[in-house]
């Protein structure tokens, strides 16, 4: 077997196993531990669930006044992460291996034209170094930084990266290149602050849960 | 990594860290994790901090503040905590860690929620703030005076010393002076009326200007001696059996005067313990319903109960209490109250849910090591009602009130605090005016 | 007003020791040390802009007459089997475009055997420029070869890779020289432990932004420049088939994100950027490189010249980039040539002066690089380097670094705002 096979092949199966499997355990892990029950009575009109919705919805624009304080965030922050996913889930290449390799059936999975994917592209990377050096420089962002910041950070670059560098796909070496760095953020996501992808969820559901009742989602 | 310690010199005290460790975790259920899980430490929460805007101290993130939780988390709660203990990567806490921490959780901190507004994660830091408290407590550590306050509420009903005895001796003179009837222990009411210790010691015409408004309403009402004490320093000081005695002695007044109703006083986390945890606390649902007096009496005049001669001496702009608005869901009472009664009524921007805190609220502002900061605080305040032009302010909290007195005084600033109680009592449609 | 009153009014002055002076023989060193470095880097400075204006006018296909089949490298050669025979009338050359009924000859069955035919001398011909009906429209219609291409070919592949190579070598022996015997640039009187802001979170962050794409581009660049002179002995034609193609497509991914960098870097930093009368002398003493001392303001004479060739090198850069990630844009083949040179040229001289200012910046300069990392510098810094600077903001200088960091992210130099709703 060669490097190139093994890559694409026994060691995707780990790294999407460990993502997998490790994902459901930290979702598992958080819902399996006890929550107080709320005993106090809803204000009329107001409830759980319609704060939770509500939560969920507008924790992600900024609100309240906030958004002049909060706007070198919000641009670089939707930056990155729409570019992301519209690298993720709709460049030509990776909606080939997408229903080839995930699903095993064309089902007619939409994908952007190229154009469209290379203008993610040039988002994605310069909303990720541009809140990177944010948080190098920013005295706030500097003292909550930890390794794991920094880690996340640079393996999503690299992923991003690679990527970027095998766009001709004209050379297997590359693909495979851009696979295994890929192969090393699954592997190394479940166990790190990228779990944000899901754990957003659980933290806005709770405090919209909580604050609905009393009549206002902050 | 840890925040160097802060502004205020940490005591001598011995520091139990075990019990602080212990705490956590037993405190530390699904609805922290959650939050503790979800932080990017992206620090947006510190644009929207009073204490960080006002001092551009970084260490006044509110971010930092769950350090202490994910610290313990990390360590034996999280999923892969044996993982990371293993290969040493869950650091344990220490001493000199609680230390720093400490005035991160208690002097910087008034709970007022505004952090979860601006956070993509909607992480409620205040409600975390307050689990910390209890394990900082079970150490050792907390503002000697705050601790104190709590202690006076436990031995003598309130922490500014407003024992069973001093109530009645107080309520028979404010009574007396103000020819105002004030109902202490009858025995069956419909209404129970709770005081702060901060009104009656320091604000007593607040006292009597509710007592008017409920008079003039009609209302069949209450105060009792053996539940008076509105605030509950138990929970701001992390003193859980503390803060489940003051509501204990509450729902046992309400029980046996029969009170339909328990209403709060001008009291934002009075407001906010009672009837959002107070069920919690005491550990069964509430027996009777919890109102703030501005929720009362708006529900008074729109029953038409009670009716305001206009409010036309100056222009006003109000100040929420955060545990009254944004954490209370009760912005729009004090608004109704104010709406074709302040003839010149201006908002501030921002305004309602998201106002700024005063800076003395969760026992801020019976922490004295904390008056500097607090000061600094201020100056946001001033500068939202600058704005707006009016020369006066009016709010529904004492210890805002109480707050902003001290700012005002220690800054020199000459705009006047009004209360709405008491603004509301001197215009009674029916009345005759004190003014007159 | 006494003496002593003017004298306090000036406020708290620190007592200044004597400056450390460097030996005379190191001076002496130095200096050699510098205008050898200074001459080397001129020269091949001179060399690559002359090429450049060398490029700025192409040969037409008419100056190359004769010389085609004389090219070094030959890689454009004849297609195996073309007939090539002297020139024989100029007439033959037609220049495209003028399409006077010139048409490609119909090719007999015999061409191919070298016979003598109509299509004898036909690759020359279309070599030099001969009309023909190719599927093109517009500017570049009736063109078969256009031939110019061969001596941007050449321009690029033997001019720029050569001079730009020894360009870049030069820079570096000369910073490496340099550092060999003036070392370390040191704060002469040591670190005063109280620092002065200096550069605002904004600034830093289109720094840094601009930085990273710097290095990104430069770096891919580089290798689509001389890998094939200085890769491809290396890894063999297949493996820098494979890392020039990863190169090709960074380099065009990341550099249409430089435009915005450079546009940031114009508005953040051209306040104090202006000439002054100043810089002159800050010129004539060679910046206080050899010791000695060079007043400036907050950017010395040097850093200004460095941001207006950021300015201007970028933008030529970015723009002739651009047009080429998008060549239909352009009116013929020749522009995308032209574009190519300036691109590359702009980019080795750009490469080339930003290695100086990322060694000065840092291992070259004792207390430099913290202004771009925490935006703050030490005051006896500033004093020995932006002496100007200095004294319109010693009033600021503090020990709280913490401060002075906050201070310098929310207000840059100037003065940070307090409290706002």
């Amino acid at each position: 077997m060669s490097v190139i096979e093994f890559i694409e092949g026994p060691l995707w199966s780990f790294a999407l196993a460990v993502f997998v499997l490790g994902i459901a355990w930290r979702i598992f892990s958080l819902l399996a531990m006890k929550r107080p029950r709320d005993l106090s009575v809803a204000r009329e009109g107001a409830g759980g669930v319609g704060g939770a919705t509500k939560a969920l919805v507008i924790h992600s624009i900024p609100h309240g006044g906030n958004l002049g304080r909060t706007i070198y965030h919000f641009v670089t922050g939707y930056m990155f992460h729409i570019g992301l996913f519209v690298l993720v889930l709709f460049a030509a290449p990776h909606v080939a291996f997408i229903q080839e390799r995930l699903i095993g059936a064309d089902i007619g999975w939409p994908e952007m034209p190229r154009w469209a994917f290379i203008v993610a592209a040039e988002a994605a990377f310069a909303g990720l170094i541009l809140l990177y050096v944010h948080r190098l420089t920013d005295p706030v962002k500097k003292q909550l930084t930890d390794i794991d910041d920094h880690l996340g950070v640079w393996l999503t670059f690299i992923v991003m990266l690679t990527g970027c560098l095998a766009l001709q796909e004209a050379h297997a070496g590359l693909r495979a290149f851009h696979m295994l760095t890929v192969e090393a953020l699954m592997i190394y996501f479940p166990f790190s602050r990228l779990m944000h992808a899901f754990t957003f969820a659980f933290a806005r559901a709770r405090t919209g849960a909580t604050y609905g009742r009393r009549g206002f989602t902050p | 990594m840890t925040v160097e310690p802060g502004t205020i010199t940490p005591d001598n005290r011995p520091v139990d860290v075990g019990a602080a460790v212990t705490k956590m975790e037993a405190l530390l259920g699904g609805h922290i994790a959650a939050y503790l899980d979800a932080c990017v430490h992206c620090g947006q929460c510190a644009q929207a901090c009073h204490f960080h805007e006002a001092t551009k101290d970084p260490r006044l993130t509110p971010a930092l503040k769950l350090q202490p939780m994910t610290r313990v988390y990390r360590r034996s709660k999280a999923p892969f905590s044996g993982l990371r203990k293993a290969l040493g990567l869950a650091p344990e806490v220490t001493e000199q860690d609680l230390r720093a921490w400490e005035p991160l959780i208690f002097d910087t901190c008034t709970m007022c929620a505004r952090c979860t507004i601006v956070c993509p994660m909607a992480i409620d830091i205040a409600s975390v703030v307050a689990a910390t408290r209890q394990a900082f407590v079970a150490a050792g550590l907390g503002p000697p005076d705050l601790l104190e306050a709590a202690e006076n509420a436990r031995t003598r009903g309130s922490p500014l010393g407003l024992t069973e005895a001093k109530l009645a001796d107080r309520v028979e003179w404010l009574a007396d002076e103000h020819e105002t009837e004030i109902p202490l222990d009858k025995p069956v009411a419909e209404v129970l009326l709770t005081v702060s210790s901060i009104e009656m010691m320091k604000y007593p015409d607040s006292v009597v200007a509710m007592a008017k408004l409920l008079n003039a309403g009609g209302v069949d009402w209450t105060l009792s001696s053996k539940g008076y004490e509105a605030t509950n320093f138990g929970v701001l000081s992390g003193k859980a059996d503390i803060a489940k005695l003051m509501v204990e002695r509450i729902a046992s007044a309400a029980e046996s005067v029969g009170a339909r109703i328990v209403v709060v006083p001008e009291c934002g986390h009075a407001y906010g313990v009672l009837r959002w945890t107070g069920g919690n606390l005491l550990g069964r649902e509430l027996p009777f319903e919890v109102m703030h007096i501005t929720e009362f009496l708006a529900a008074l005049k729109r029953q038409g109960k009670l009716r305001f001669t206009p409010y036309t001496d100056q222009a006003v702009t109000y100040h929420d209490p955060c545990q009254i608005s944004r954490r209370g869901g009760a912005t729009a009472d004090a608004r109704y109250l104010l709406d074709g009664f302040a003839t010149d009524f201006r908002e501030m921007t921002p305004t309602g849910n998201y106002n700024w805190c005063c800076g003395g609220g969760g026992g801020v502002q019976a922490m004295g090591r904390a008056a500097d900061v607090r000061h600094e605080v201020f100056r946001i305040k001033m500068a939202q009602v600058e704005a707006t032009g009016a020369p006066a302010l009016v709010s529904a909290c004492a210890n805002c009130r109480l707050t902003m007195d001290e700012s005002s005084a220690a800054l020199g600033w000459d705009k006047e605090l009004l209360s709405i109680v008491e603004m509301l009592a001197d215009h009674i449609e029916g009345a005759p005016n004190p003014a007159e | 007003m006494t003496e002593d009153a003017r004298m306090s009014t000036a406020g708290p002055t620190v007592a200044r020791p004597p400056m450390r002076r460097l030996s005379r023989a190191r001076r002496l060193r130095a200096l050699v040390a510098v205008t050898v470095c200074a001459a080397l880097s001129t020269l091949s400075l001179a060399v690559t802009m002359s090429e450049m204006a060398e490029a700025q006018q192409l040969p037409s296909p008419e100056s190359l007459k004769g010389q085609s089949i004389a090219v070094p490298g030959g890689s454009v050669r004849p297609p195996a089997g073309a007939v090539n025979l002297p020139d024989t009338t100029s007439n033959a050359v037609r220049r495209p475009g003028q399409g006077e009924g010139a048409s490609f000859p119909s090719a007999p069955s015999d061409t191919v055997l070298g016979h003598e035919s109509v299509t004898e001398g036909l690759w020359d011909r279309i070599r030099h420029g001969q009309a023909g009906e190719s599927v093109l429209t517009g500017g570049e219609r009736g063109v078969l070869i256009q031939s110019a291409g061969e001596a941007w070919r050449l321009l690029r592949n033997d001019q720029v890779v050569r001079y730009g190579g020894q360009m870049l070598l030069a820079v570096i022996a000369a910073i490496a020289l340099f550092f060999l015997v003036r070392g370390r640039i040191r704060i002469d009187n040591g670190r005063s432990g109280r620092v002065i802001p200096r550069f605002s979170l904004a600034q830093r962050i289109a720094h840094w932004f601009a930085a990273v794409l710097f290095v990104l581009l430069a770096i891919s660049g580089l290798v689509i420049l001389f890998g094939k002179s200085l890769l491809m002995p290396v890894l063999g034609p297949q493996g820098f088939a494979l890392v020039a193609s990863a190169a090709m497509q960074g380099h065009n991914l990341f550099g249409p994100l430089f435009l915005p960098a450079v546009l940031a870097i114009l508005v953040l930093f051209i306040k104090g950027n202006a000439p002054r009368l100043v810089d002159l002398s800050w010129l004539a003493k060679g910046g206080g490189l050899f010791g000695g001392h060079a007043s400036s303001y907050k950017y010395n004479a040097g850093q200004k010249i460095w941001f207006v060739l950021t300015i201007v090198l970028g933008l030529a850069i970015s723009v002739s980039g651009i047009v080429l990630l998008f060549p239909d844009t352009l009116a013929d083949r020749s522009q995308a040539q032209l574009a190519n040179l300036a691109h590359g040229i702009a980019a080795v001289i750009f490469i080339a002066v930003g290695i100086g200012h990322a060694y000065i910046g840092s291992i070259g300069m004792e207390g430099a690089f913290e202004a771009m990392a925490q935006g703050t510098v030490d005051e006896n810094w500033a004093r020995e380097h932006h002496d100007l600077w200095y004294a319109e903001h010693s009033g600021e200088a503090t020990t709280d670094r913490k401060r002075a960091e906050v201070s310098a992210a929310a207000a840059g130099d100037g003065i940070m705002q307090g409290a706002r709703p």
